[in-house]
């Protein structure tokens, strides 16, 4: 297939549309968080950076792209110079199967679910190939725990999406949208528990509390991303917020209907359903305390896994009977 | 079994218990202050900066005296029976913020006032004329009870 100059010029233009999707959304979800955890806490947040600290994230940034670029003196440097893009561009491009509106998607992808597990997996690699380039125990640690947790949860949080396609029989994100157009798979009771199981898994898939031991402060230090400064920390940062999102969108496409909803714009209804889950996870994150590393895995392959598998059986049989 | 299920439905609901406490604490209004801007008042009997009434002074020296680390000192004339204060110098650096001069004074000319701020570029700017009426301009909310 020949690409004419147009069709550069159209694709160079999504991407940019995307990445400055990804970097607006993580600045304003980094501020939002800063503000929940706040006024759970009972304190302001930011507030000096023009309206209540809506700017302080930007002013973040410029101060993380003026720092020093430190590379530790044992570090392997091309596996640690690498670990941040790795981090980052999975989300990047888990981003083409997200469908924001009926048409608003960058590719409807026919294995769409599929390919955006396949492609969120590799996240795991940046995490621990930062924690192995950094030549730092803390930082090995962290990625070693990061790696064991991720792929433990994959399973759950797959088995639970395999529910979503079956009720809608098929892969891609736009048909299961469609599916829902009735009512919220979210309704349905196999679906209820799937969700649940998901959003659980996926808190553990993005390293956050209750589930963050990678990047336990009080044992590893900051986990795998000890070493990292500058532009880099914030690459990891902003990978971070963006995979947040993005477990909020795909639960928003496979359980609660999507960009269904009356009156406003689809891609408004998408958007607000999507922070919603956000804000959620973020009232999660500030009132649960972490984990423990064998309760973590214990959760996940005694726990989340068996419950996973007997719900997939029992949809399996609600479907053929 | 039965047991496990009981402890798992404990587990689960002190869960929920716990999310609703932080959303009661997520609409509450802060507890905090916007420092520069906003201040808290200071509490009636705060010991900030030693202030001085001058009109009260008895020049009884016992505040000189009982000043544990030796930061204030007067000096005055006589002239027939009626004294007049000439200097009554305060060494800020060497304050302890203890309080016993104001306590001691027999007519309340010191008192302690409630300025907190009390940083200087200067280190001069430390040794204070008790007697200058804009002794503590320098210090935002200077407020003399």
């Amino acid at each position: 297939m020949m690409l004419s100059i147009l069709d550069i010029i159209v694709l160079l233009l999504i991407g940019l549309a995307v990445v400055g999707f990804i970097a607006a959304s993580a600045m304003f979800l980094i501020w939002w968080e800063r503000k929940v955890s706040a006024h759970i806490q009972s304190r302001l947040g930011p507030m000096r950076v023009g309206w209540h600290g809506v700017l302080q994230s930007i002013a973040d940034a410029v101060k993380l792209l003026l720092k020093e670029n430190i590379i530790p003196a044992g570090a392997d440097k091309l596996v640690w110079w690498l670990a941040p893009f790795f981090a980052v561009v999975p989300s990047v491009m888990v981003f083409v199967a997200i469908p924001f509106g009926k048409n608003l998607i960058v590719k409807d992808l026919n294995v769409g679910i599929l390919y955006i597990m396949a492609v969120s997996s590799v996240c795991v690699l940046g995490i621990f190939m930062a924690g192995w380039g950094s030549n730092n125990k803390y930082s090995l640690l962290g990625g070693m725990r990061s790696a064991a947790q991720i792929i433990s949860y994959e399973l759950p949080l797959i088995l639970s999406m395999i529910i979503v396609a079956m009720h809608a029989g098929s892969l891609s994100m736009q048909k299961i949208v469609a599916a829902q157009s009735g009512y919220w798979y979210i309704l349905h009771p196999t679906m209820t528990l799937a969700f649940v199981v998901y959003m659980i898994a996926a808190t553990a898939e993005v390293n956050r509390v209750p589930f963050d031991i990678p990047e336990a402060e009080s044992e590893l230090v900051a986990g795998f991303h000890t070493e990292y400064s500058g532009m880099k920390f914030a690459m990891f940062f902003v990978g971070e917020y963006t995979n947040v999102f993005l477990i909020s969108a795909i639960a928003t496409t496979l359980f609660l209907g999507g960009w269904h909803g009356p009156i406003l714009p689809p891609a408004l209804w998408f958007l607000i359903k999507t922070y919603g889950i956000v804000t959620v996870l973020m009232w999660v994150r500030w009132t649960f305390p972490r984990v423990r590393v064998d309760q973590l895995m214990g959760f996940a392959w005694k726990v989340l896994t068996p419950v996973s598998f007997l719900n997939l059986a029992v949809t399996g049989w609600l479907l053929l009977k | 079994m039965i047991n496990r299920v009981k402890n798992f439905g404990i587990g689960a609901w002190s869960l929920i218990k716990g999310l609703a406490v932080t959303l009661k604490y997520c609409f509450k209004p802060a507890v905090t202050l916007q420092y520069p801007t906003q201040k808290l008042p200071m509490t009636e009997r705060f010991r900030g900066l030693v202030g001085l009434r001058p009109e009260k002074c008895i020049m009884c020296y016992q505040c000189v005296k009982i000043c544990p680390t030796g930061c204030l000192a007067i000096t005055h004339k006589q002239e027939d029976k009626k004294k007049t204060l000439e200097t009554f110098k305060y060494n800020m650096e060497l304050c302890c913020f203890c309080g016993l001069c104001a306590q001691v004074c027999p007519t309340s000319a010191i008192i302690m006032t409630d300025i907190y701020e009390i940083t200087v570029y200067d280190r001069k700017k430390l040794a204070i004329n008790l007697l200058d009426p804009k002794k503590y301009d320098e210090w935002t909310g200077a407020t003399i009870k």
